[in-house]
């Protein structure tokens, strides 16, 4: 909860100083000046009060002093405010000193004088939460009301009172209280916005003021003094009153082309020359008496200075809302551009259209083009066209929100991958009002998981490759084998041909097997050729017995030569599942090549692979290699499954890695767990869906 | 020959029946190892690799066995060691698939004409150890005393009987050996894998 202390105190040191060390310097040098500053604004302001007294009335018209001292204590910390004013009380007393005034009279002034001050200020502090200025509507009624009206209304009570205790003058205690009230007041609307206004952020700000600006002032502070002038000087005092608005225009100038400042520093010149004429005896405020005519002066002025203040505040308040409302757009555009963010709007019943420019610049629309759905549609690609089509319809019908994804085909053919958020917005009657939306270019994002997907690829293939070289001994046997026959079997020929006896049948025969065994050759070379090419990741219905079969007929040799036997155990009806062939190879031969070499320390007689493939309950296949080898590393089977984890001396560790990777993007899951002797590996797929099944059917 | 791939079997067994031999073929060497034993000559083409005993596995039981078959060994692929253990264990050769036909038929040729000599040896030493057989236990002690090259006296004296006694022995064994000199009984006790006797009591040979 923010209390009268921490608001008043904190809030005027925030304005200035952060920390202590600015604050202690606040208080040796700057409180120094102020102080002085002071002392010479009272003293001088009093002296100017003085001057602006209509004889032979005794009140001044406009008492400067109380605004001075106003003025100072809204501009510096509330914990300075005693130096302030023990600096004003000399100055108070120098200057009322020379004017035959008994010293208690003195003294009590400056009591009701400080109290108007401390009145004001005080509400102010409390209420504007920040520096105080003139460029806000509610600060200037805050001011207006605590600090022009309130402060002079409850001090008037007190000064009015040690007048009547003092017997000083001749005035009844209402005359004395509406007379200082109203000079006051005056006082108070005149210069304390001018002072806070223009002391307050320095001077800094003339030197960025262009040149255009200052003839400008220049013109308006001479239209302003001539006007006046005539005004108060020229016409005579029987001139029509109704002349009196004529600076108004001049006044209102002020106020929206130089804001507070500018109406401030014009009420200023008005103000006194107002007072001044008036106190020689020229324009409309000389024909009654001194007191009439001071009233009439105040009252003048007070209704001028009000609505120009508030009318300047409004004018530096809508400014100051404008730019933040442009630094907000650009702030915004800033962020749309980086996050290649576009905006756009399709308002129905304006009939206009909107969208940031790098929007226009990705769907390549003029720049005024007006949008449509249709405009838009022209540019998505032909094939994902009745697909945003739909969902944009969906969400008009629905009243939801739609989302999409879908492609540009620019006119240089070039795509973009775009996704696109938008709604509609309805009026009061449930009538369409409005399409907003925004979009994003994912383009760069979509080309990298490409790129990644066809790393992937190329790691798994080139592991295959790798598989194939660790084979190359087996597979030279297995294609050895039908080559040994052909060439056995043309030597044959060619010796039944030299012996000159040949046997037509047996000859048929002979080169029956001598196409088999090539076209077998051929299917070998084929087969590794698939193995090992770029595959195109094409998915068909696989069975995985048929899998099983054909990769066991690959390692042939390769279990001959290690002395391993392979059993298997294949169940009958397998469901088929969807994937890639020879992904499923290899991850069978990637398993049962580790299964292999986790066997080299196993006796001969029991180095025995036992292959299974069994249905599901939940609608998967599984496949199982189970080996009677040295098992999975006891504290965590799953290591096996990570990169670079390998128990072989030259083995990097992949193997597995990748094999997962592949059962995986088949949405199976890959497992691993120790058995009796050995260990198991088994992975799961899922099986092709029946409605799939039928399309393929 | 066995071997587990049938198409090599065709086109061997083919290959064969052209250069004039006889061929069998066997699926493995369990299939080999069960049938009955051929008495002639017999040159046995082998693969290395196989499901079940592979070929060094077969060599090794066969020589345990005692038979006689000569053995050719053709591989997918051969290593250094397999070739060597192979050659050591007595293989003829050792040829790699595919092989050149008459690097083949020399083999095989080879293996049947070791396989002629040693059973023609074989028969030598059955017949003669059919001689031995008849000996009776002292005709046979005063043979391998004489093999050794010892005279009537000193058998006598070995084995505490009469010269004379000896003499009727020596007399016998010639007869049932069916030889004339010594030397020829030396041959016959050498076919028959009959060693000289041990010299117990070192009696001077001179």
């Amino acid at each position: 909860m923010k209390t009268l202390a921490t608001a008043l105190g904190l809030t005027g040191l925030d304005s200035r100083s952060k920390t202590q060390r600015t604050d202690a310097q606040f208080f040796e040098w700057r409180v120094v000046g102020i102080a002085l500053c002071v002392f010479v604004g009272y003293y001088l302001g009093a002296k100017i009060g003085f001057a602006l007294t209509l004889r032979p009335h005794p009140v001044s018209v406009l008492w400067p002093p109380n605004s001075i001292l106003l003025a100072a204590l809204l501009l510096t910390p509330v914990r300075v405010w005693w130096v302030i004013l023990l600096a004003a009380f000399p100055a108070h007393l120098a200057a009322q000193l020379q004017s035959n005034v008994p010293p208690a009279m003195i003294l009590c002034w400056f009591i009701s004088n400080s109290c108007e001050a401390l009145i004001g200020a005080g509400c102010v502090r409390y209420l504007i939460d920040r520096p105080v200025r003139f460029d806000r509507l509610g600060n200037v009624g805050i001011f207006i009301f605590f600090a022009a009206f309130l402060g002079p209304f409850l001090s008037s009570f007190v000064d009015a009172a040690f007048v009547a205790i003092n017997h000083f003058g001749g005035d009844s205690y209402w005359q004395v209280w509406r007379i200082r009230f109203t000079s006051n007041i005056l006082a108070a609307l005149t210069l304390v916005p001018l002072i806070v206004t223009w002391v307050a952020d320095g001077i800094a700000w003339l030197w960025k003021i262009r040149q255009a600006r200052f003839l400008e002032a220049a013109l308006l502070l001479i239209a302003l003094l001539s006007v006046n002038t005539i005004v108060f000087y020229k016409l005579g005092s029987s001139a029509d009153s109704a002349l009196l608005c004529l600076p108004v225009p001049f006044l209102i100038w002020a106020a929206v082309r130089f804001g507070s400042r500018g109406a401030s520093a014009a009420i200023c010149t008005l103000t006194f020359l107002a007072i001044w004429s008036a106190g020689h005896g020229y324009g409309p405020f000389s024909t009654r008496s001194a007191e009439e005519n001071a009233l009439s002066i105040q009252m003048f002025l007070i209704v001028m200075s009000v609505p120009l203040l508030l009318l300047a505040a409004v004018i530096e308040e809508r400014g100051k809302g404008a730019m933040t409302l442009r630094e907000r757009e650009d702030r915004i555009s800033l962020a749309a551009e980086s996050a290649n963010l576009v905006f756009w709007s399709i308002n129905f019943e304006r009939k206009e259209s909107w969208m940031s420019d790098k929007g226009r610049a990705i769907f390549n629309f003029g720049p005024d083009e007006p949008l449509s759905r249709e405009l838009f549609l022209s540019r998505v690609h032909p094939e994902d066209r009745d697909a945003v089509d739909e969902a944009i319809e969906h969400a008009r019908v629905e009243s939801q929100t739609f989302e999409i994804e879908y492609r540009l085909l620019r006119p240089d053919g070039d795509i973009r991958w775009l996704i696109s958020r938008g709604r509609y917005l309805r009026n009061d009657r449930g009538g369409i009002r409005e399409l907003i939306g925004v979009a994003i270019d994912i383009t760069a994002q979509v080309k990298a998981d490409l790129q990644l997907g066809l790393q992937r690829e190329e790691m798994v293939r080139m592991s295959r490759v790798s598989s194939m070289g660790e084979l190359t001994a087996s597979l030279a046997h297995e294609l050895n084998q039908p080559l040994t026959a052909i060439a056995s079997n043309a030597a044959a020929g060619r010796r039944l041909l030299a012996q000159g006896s040949p046997d037509p049948k047996m000859f048929e025969e002979l080169l029956a097997d001598v196409a088999m065994d090539a076209r077998r050759a051929g299917d070998i070379i084929h087969g590794i050729h698939h193995f090992v090419r770029k595959g195109e990741g094409t998915r068909c219905r696989v069975n995985l017995n048929e899998i099983v079969r054909e990769v066991l007929r690959l390692l042939h040799s390769d279990l001959l030569g290690r002395g391993t036997a392979v059993e298997t155990e294949l169940a009958p009806n397998l469901p088929s599942v969807d994937a890639d062939p020879v992904q499923l190879q290899q991850v069978l031969l990637n398993l049962l090549m580790n299964s292999l070499e986790a066997m080299n320390d196993t006796s001969a007689a029991s180095r025995r692979v036992v292959i299974s493939t069994t249905c599901e309950p939940n609608s998967s296949v599984a496949v199982s290699v189970r080996d009677y080898g040295s098992g999975l590393p006891a504290d965590d089977a799953d290591k096996v499954f990570t990169h670079f984890y390998s128990t072989k001396p030259n083995g990097m560790g992949m193997g597995l890695t990748i094999v997962r990777s592949i059962v995986e993007a088949h949405g199976g899951k890959l497992r691993a767990e120790n058995v009796d002797e050995g260990a198991r590996f088994f992975f799961t797929l899922p099986v092709t869906r029946k409605s799939e099944t039928r399309e393929v059917a | 020959m066995v071997d587990d791939d049938q198409s090599v079997r065709r086109g061997l067994g083919r290959l064969f029946k052209s250069a004039g031999y006889a061929a069998e073929t066997f699926a493995s060497a369990e299939d080999y190892l069960a049938r009955e034993i051929f008495e002639g000559p017999i040159c046995l083409v082998l693969d290395v690799r196989m499901p079940g005993l592979n070929g060094l596995g077969l060599q090794e039981t066969l020589e345990k066995r005692g038979a006689c078959e000569q053995i050719v060994f053709i591989t997918g692929h051969g290593d250094v060691s397999t070739a060597t253990q192979a050659m050591k264990s007595g293989a003829i050769d050792f040829l790699t698939k595919p092989f050149d036909d008459v690097e083949l038929i020399e083999a095989v040729k080879l293996a049947f004409e070791r396989a002629k000599e040693q059973l023609h040896k074989r028969g030598e030493r059955r017949e003669a150890r059919g001689r031995i057989e008849k000996l009776t236990p002292r005709e046979f002690e005063v043979l391998r005393f004489v093999i050794m090259g010892l005279l009537n006296k000193q058998i006598a004296a070995e084995l505490h009987t009469a010269e004379k006694t000896i003499k009727v022995h020596r007399g016998r064994v010639m007869q049932k050996l069916r030889v004339t000199s010594v030397p020829d009984l030396v041959r016959v006790s050498q076919r028959a894998g009959v060693s000289p006797a041990h010299n117990p009591h070192k009696t001077k040979i001179n």
